[in-house]
């Protein structure tokens, strides 16, 4: 892939359409976005990551044998600059990733659901960093507590379910878009809508930014009809 | 006064500077363990107490009784407390690890932490490293949005000559020396507060 690349574009390097062939910058900037934003994780998007980095080797080879075949060395530079763009992205998405599994894992290891967006990797990552920290809280803590109160998970032997694990903020608001026009977005839980009497259904139109709870519009940016930003 | 203590302490880490770290207060910290270890024996002689009068604990709801909720429910206070401030703690080491990845614990730091802290610095910026050798991806670099390939920097301190930067030539980064460099070979060096990037 890499040497048809470079080998077709050094006769038309002013064609920016042929260093990025397929370009998978966008949907990388949005998946960005949309996890830098959410207050909780969102499914690793796996075949992406994938691609941007086959494109990402790519690119530099290119730009490796741009440098060598003597092409003003600006060009290289701008194609350097459009390369580390792509790089932080990526980079900068791995991160928030494992910036929310260091906070969350509890709760995230204890819901199938969340468990399930994440990679392979991450997985390992995960049981290992609850690994280490439980062993940091036994020693620091809950060994030397009374035996009925060492639980991680729970305050003590007699709560029925666990009460001591941190939550992501789902009721946090986010600001946000969608690209299509959305009706009846139901915006208060089901015990809110019970005490309030007026309901009015929510509607987005296309493209308008709103500040919104996360909550209620979370299957929606599950389902990427709406972008956080 | 139940719980004070513990208050105390997570009073200290709320009035602290976000993501610094302060001295581990191991000695108000072991205060609150024993008040609790205390509690747990007061709230065992009550149990005997109730158990000895042959009460049904599950349905006496005597003085006694209501003085071992006491005792449970200070000691399970206690307990968050503790948690909150071993918690938020570690929370800030790992942001501290993200800074600091591929360097050791500069002393300064290290004289703050808890033995288990420390060793949980050194597990976790393990955990980190595997991670992104498996993933061929080096998460530390790219901190901030990249606005050009290239910076210009002063050394802060002597780095040395022999320095092989990313385009395989060498660098001599002598104290006070200013380079312009590939954001990329600075950054590393920026983080550890070796350089710093100089702004027009």
């Amino acid at each position: 892939m890499a040497s048809n690349l470079g080998g077709a574009s050094i006769s038309q390097t002013d064609d920016f359409e042929t260093f990025t062939p397929t370009t998978d910058v966008e949907p990388l900037k949005r998946a960005w976005r949309n996890e830098k934003a959410a207050p909780e994780i969102l499914p690793y998007e796996a075949s992406l990551v994938g691609r941007i980095k086959e494109q990402i080797q790519a690119m530099e080879d290119s730009i490796e044998e741009y440098s060598r075949s003597g092409i003003d060395p600006l060009i290289v530079s701008l194609y350097q600059m459009d390369l580390d763009r792509i790089q932080f992205l990526l980079r900068s998405y791995i991160r928030s990733r494992l910036q929310k599994i260091e906070k969350y894992m509890l709760y995230i290891l204890k819901s199938d659901e969340l468990f399930r967006r994440l990679s392979k990797e991450e997985i390992t990552f995960t049981d290992r960093c609850r690994h280490d920290m439980k062993k940091h809280f036994d020693e620091s803590v809950l060994s030397k507590l009374p035996n009925n109160y060492q639980d991680v998970l729970k305050q003590s032997i007699t709560s029925e379910e666990d009460d001591m694990v941190p939550e992501p903020p789902l009721d946090t608001f986010v600001v946000c878009k969608s690209k299509e026009y959305l009706e009846h977005i139901q915006l208060e839980d089901e015990e809110e809508r019970a005490s309030s009497r007026i309901e009015e259904p929510f509607e987005m139109e296309a493209n308008v930014l709103h500040i919104i709870r996360y909550r209620p519009i979370k299957s929606l940016v599950e389902s990427g009809r709406i972008d956080l930003l | 006064m139940y719980g004070r203590k513990a208050c105390q302490l997570v009073t200290e880490l709320a009035s602290g500077e976000k993501g610094q770290l302060t001295h581990f207060n191991s000695d108000l910290f072991e205060q609150v363990i024993s008040e609790c270890q205390q509690h747990h024996l007061e709230l065992q002689s009550l149990i005997r107490k109730v158990q000895e009068e042959g009460l049904d604990l599950q349905t006496t709801k005597n003085e006694d009784h209501f003085g071992a909720l006491i005792h449970h429910l200070a000691l399970v206070r206690n307990k968050r407390c503790l948690m909150a401030y071993v918690h938020n703690r570690a929370e800030t080491i790992r942001s501290l690890i993200w800074k600091l990845l591929g360097s050791m614990i500069p002393p300064e730091i290290q004289e703050k932490l808890s033995n288990s802290e420390e060793e949980y610095f050194k597990k976790h910026s393990a955990r980190l490293k595997e991670y992104m050798s498996k993933l061929e991806l080096d998460l530390t670099v790219d901190m901030v949005p990249p606005k050009d390939p290239y910076i210009q920097v002063r050394v802060l301190d002597d780095i040395g000559e022999g320095i092989v930067l990313s385009d395989d030539k060498t660098a001599n980064f002598a104290l006070h020396s200013i380079h312009f460099l590939k954001r990329t070979d600075a950054e590393q060096y920026i983080s550890r507060g070796l350089m710093e990037e100089l702004r027009g």
